[in-house]
């Protein structure tokens, strides 16, 4: 330290005083194995390193809260770029950054504002990085909006958990929101219930059956739906729609609009049908906050030791007063991923493989997108490459019963799935 | 029309509207927020005005959450310059850089950065000073939070801020290491559009006569088999009930066994095995026979106090509550009919016809509401139009929202006990905070022992109340700094000006929960805490002690 307190680090005299008070003593519900003092500062600003998967609404939170926390060792990871709708509470970038990726945007901002921290940006996929990466870390916190982000980073943890090294266990903090509800977990690989050991928590997007659709519309989003699904490749051909094109939105908002009037629909509108095109989930900045601040309480616990951490999911309602309720979901005996790794299915001995298809994609435990189906021996259907789907598309319309026994085996894998899933088939 | 003159409407709006329609800049950056709250929501947060005392990391943390979505205008008072302590926990500091200058100054200027169009303001004065300006200061703002300011000046403000109903409401925040708590301060609070939940009645066992005259007109027996299996279930479920009491006397169903053989006799109805929509019809067949009566939350209102001392001067909203408990003291003793039917499997033609029903009689029960309004004859003038079609829209969820002024807990002894009984986590987490505020004025130059909050605890509680195991725990959690601590300081004026831990990630928790009340607040949507929300970052949990 030199004459004004300033060490080399950054640490102004006093800058932690805060947080120095819970890491100088003890409280009544922290544990033993907490070393009140240096050992635990020192973990926690000198060695602790931490990587946020994402970077916008929950992750520029997520990013100030650890910085002031006192990580100085912080990887980011996003694959998007800012629009201007992401402004009403992605609070580390401006209007000036529209078009710039999230990742670099955030971490230069976290950088300056708060001296000594070091946040090392990713602009790109969690996909695109293996085992070696993930490995360097002693937490992940992951504010997504993706239930595919967050299946293959939860499969990948898990799949790290090595039970001779401790080191290999890498506590995953996951927090979402929506709208006033949100929640925040904690999940320790294989010791604790896993985002696939929960999935049918997770809601899934409503779908409009294709029928509806192009026959018997009733509501404003049933026309948006037929512009978007059925006419534009119909007008377009193989261009593909971008959603974040506002002559594209404004096309398919006229052609929802038409067909609207035509059928005697009210309510086609503008926002609606970018709501329904783009799927968007209503977002504010006050939720992001609680749920990121959660998030990193756990994190600082975590790293700590400091006081007792969640256990092990925080469900977070703010639109009638405020409900809260935290509890322990159990792991799945036979969850695909932390569990005996296969899953047992009733189905009719009259089943079609192409309604199996249906169910898997159905199915809140499963959500399988276009999958591909194989026995141990031979393929039932496969979605690519274009060849084999050809030669495997008679088979959609016979009986899953022509291909395996009862109790026999089916692999399925799809680009939802972080991991091939085994079915367990029982006929009823 | 021919075919020539279509065309042409076609090809002029396929291009008007996409022009006209879209969304300018302002819509696009509030989008995701506006599908929550909706322009009049904005538009009510873009003219309020509010005070913030402190400028501590919670206070800039609230803040932020309020800034983002676009309130009108904010003031920070506070006297404090930043010590290195604030540098260090609070985000709209400069780190080292801010370190001495005026610590409202600087958050005003970081936090005004987040949002052009939101005005903020420093006032560099202490709290006594403003509280020594009485009523008058305080008018200006729709609302006034305050972070763990001094136990007495708390007393002082919430008493100014209650003595008349016009005063803005007052949020009291209180946070110490992993401990907080916060509370609304309002005298009422009315919402109109409070998004419930559940659906309003779609009212299928009292059919009004266009919906019953319909489903009779329908031949159910020699209709064309694809029609068949577009009714509406709706539609269905009210023929079945009128063919059931024809053969039963005009008695629905009552007794099990009854029911179940309507049920059966739904299923009946089908020519096809896969008739989805009267599958629907019996998943949803108590709808046929629930009695649709005024829901038990609006029927409660009916006795509200704002009803029974109604004046001229009375607020709109209890004028329009006057004339709904008339309505609905007539047959069929229902709310208004609303407009908004859930999809159902039915084809285009059934299910906009049914919608047509549903919204003409809409339109005819909001008239007669209107002319119940108008025969009142008391403060008509005062409602808009535009409240009224709101108020009807919404009044399967309307709520009034009675509070206390801040205290009334800690003043009474017996509900303190039984708040420790009933959610012992929650008031073990109050009566610590709310005791080592009354201490730490009491002896500020000094460190607090445990001995003296319990003992403080004990003399808030009736005589002889054993203290739950969550109160120990609480109270050792509020991180008093030991003397110990104090000693080994360097800066002792710091470490006496914020002796409790604001802990950014507490900050950050409190920053969007309480900022979210004030936004209920000042929107008059969703419906805020009545009581105290007090938080428990170690075990991750919240709850409302009632006050
Ligand atoms: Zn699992």
């Amino acid at each position: 330290m030199d004459a004004n307190g300033v060490s080399a680090s950054n640490d102004w005299q006093g800058r932690y005083n805060h947080i120095d008070q819970i890491l100088e003593q003890p409280g009544p519900r922290t544990d033993e194995s907490f070393g009140a003092g240096d050992t635990v500062k020192d973990f926690l600003r000198n060695q602790c390193k931490v990587l946020v998967i994402g970077a916008g609404g929950l992750g520029c939170e997520i990013l100030a809260n650890l910085a002031l926390t006192g990580f100085k060792e912080i990887h980011v990871i996003d694959m998007d770029t800012i629009d201007i709708s992401n402004l009403n509470r992605q609070f580390l970038f401006r209007q000036k950054d529209v078009g710039k990726p999230k990742a670099t945007v955030a971490a230069e901002f976290i950088m300056k504002r708060v001296p000594g921290v070091t946040v090392t940006p990713y602009f790109g996929k969690i996909q695109d990085k293996d085992e070696d990466y993930y490995m360097q870390f002693h937490l992940v916190i992951c504010g997504l909006d993706s239930v595919e982000a967050r299946r293959w980073i939860n499969a990948t943890l898990i799949n790290m958990v090595d039970s001779d090294s401790p080191e290999s266990l890498k506590p995953l903090i996951d927090g979402g929101t929506e709208g006033f509800r949100g929640q925040a977990r904690v999940i320790l690989p294989t010791v604790t219930a896993c985002i696939e050991c929960t999935l049918n928590m997770h809601t899934k997007p409503t779908a409009f059956p294709i029928c509806t659709i192009a026959n018997t519309p009733r509501l404003p989003e049933h026309c948006i739906e037929w512009a978007s699904v059925l006419e534009w490749p119909r007008v377009h051909g193989d261009k593909k729609m971008d959603n974040d094109d506002p002559e594209h939105i404004g096309w398919l908002y006229s052609t929802a609009l038409k067909r609207a009037k035509e059928f005697n629909i009210d309510g086609v509108t503008w926002s609606l049908t970018q709501g329904v095109v783009k799927n968007i989930i209503p977002a504010i900045a006050s939720t992001n906050a609680v749920i990121a601040a959660a998030c990193c309480n756990e994190a600082f616990k975590i790293a700590t030791s400091s006081a007792a951490y969640l256990d092990n999911y925080f469900m977070y309602m703010g639109n009638d007063s405020i409900y809260t309720l935290t509890f322990q979901p159990e792991r799945r005996e036979d969850c695909p991923v932390c569990g005996n790794n296969s899953l047992p299915i009733e189905i009719s001995k009259d089943m079609t493989v192409e309604q199996l298809i249906e169910t898997l994609g159905e199915r809140p435990d499963v959500q399988a997108k276009k999958p591909s189906l194989a026995t141990a021996t031979s393929s039932i259907y496969l979605q690519s490459p274009k060849q084999l789907e050809e030669a495997t598309r008679p088979n959609l319309e016979k009986k899953v019963s022509d291909f395996v026994e009862e109790s026999g085996q089916i692999i399925v894998t799809s680009v939802s799935l972080p991991f091939s899933l085994q079915l367990i088939v029982h006929f009823v | 029309m021919t075919s020539d003159s279509q065309d042409i409407e076609s090809a002029t709006t396929a291009m008007s509207p996409v022009i006209t329609d879209a969304p300018d800049s302002k819509t696009r950056r509030y989008d995701r927020q506006l599908r929550l709250w909706a322009a009049s929501g904005q538009s009510a947060l873009e003219s309020s005005r509010i005070l913030v005392l402190s400028g501590t990391a919670t206070s800039t943390s609230i803040l932020k959450n309020l800034v983002l979505p676009g309130i009108g205008h904010f003031t920070i008072l506070d006297d404090a310059k930043v010590s290195n302590e604030d540098a260090g926990n609070n985000f709209f500091l400069e780190g080292p850089e801010s370190i001495g200058k005026p610590r409202a100054s600087e958050a005003v200027r970081l936090l005004r950065e987040l949002n052009e169009s939101v005005d903020g303001a420093a006032e560099l004065s202490d709290i006594s000073s403003a509280i020594a300006k009485g009523a008058s200061y305080f008018a200006d703002y729709s609302l006034v939070i305050a972070h763990n300011i001094p136990y007495s000046q708390l007393n002082q403000l919430s008493e100014i801020l209650w003595s008349d109903v016009t005063l803005p409401h007052l949020i009291i925040v209180r946070s110490a290491g992993f401990l907080a708590e916060f509370s609304i301060q309002f005298h009422e609070h009315t919402i109109i559009e409070s998004h419930p939940e559940m659906p309003p009645s779609l009212r299928l066992d009292k059919p009004f006569p266009a919906l019953l005259e319909h489903a009779r007109s329908l031949d159910f027996e020699n209709m064309d088999v694809t029609d068949h299996g577009h009714i509406p279930y709706a539609v269905i479920l009210v023929r079945a009930m009128d063919d059931w009491k024809a053969k039963n006397g005009g008695k629905a169903p009552t007794t099990t066994a009854e029911r179940d053989a309507f049920k059966k006799s739904i299923y009946a109805m089908k020519k096809k095995s896969d008739e989805e929509n009267f599958d629907e019809a019996v998943t949803q067949f108590r709808r046929a026979f629930v009695e649709t009566k005024v829901p038990m939350d609006v029927a409660d209102l009916f006795q509200d106090q704002g009803l029974t001392s109604l004046t001229p001067q009375s607020s709109p909203f209890f004028h329009l509550l006057a004339a709904l408990r008339e309505f609905c003291s007539r047959p069929p003793h229902t709310l208004p009919l609303s407009a908004a039917l859930p999809d159902m499997k039915a084809d285009t033609k059934n299910y906009v016809h049914l919608q047509k029903l549903y919204k003409t009689q809409s339109e005819k029960e909001k008239d007669e509401f209107k002319e119940i309004l108008a025969q009142s004859g008391i403060g008509v003038a005062g409602v808009e139009m535009g409240m009224v079609d709101d108020f009807v829209k919404n009044c399967h969820g309307l709520r009034i929202l009675r509070g206390k002024r801040w205290g009334a807990l800690d003043a009474n002894p017996t509900a303190l006990a039984s708040a420790l009984l009933s959610s012992p986590r929650e008031a073990a987490t109050h009566l610590a905070l709310s005791s080592v505020s009354v201490l730490l004025e009491q002896t500020p130059q000094k460190a607090i022992t445990t001995e003296a909050v319990t003992a403080h605890v004990l003399n808030l509680l009736p005589k002889g109340t054993e203290l739950p195991s969550e109160v120990e725990e609480a109270l050792g959690e509020v991180h008093v700094p030991s003397h110990s601590h104090l000693d080994e300081s360097a800066d002792l004026t710091v470490s006496v000006r914020s002796p409790t831990a604001d802990l950014p990630n507490t900050a950050a928790f409190l920053g969007g929960i309480v900022a979210q009340e004030a936004i209920k607040m000042i929107t008059k949507q969703y419906v805020p805490v009545n009581g105290i929300c007090a938080i428990d970052l170690i075990g991750c949990t919240t709850g409302i002690v009632r006050v």
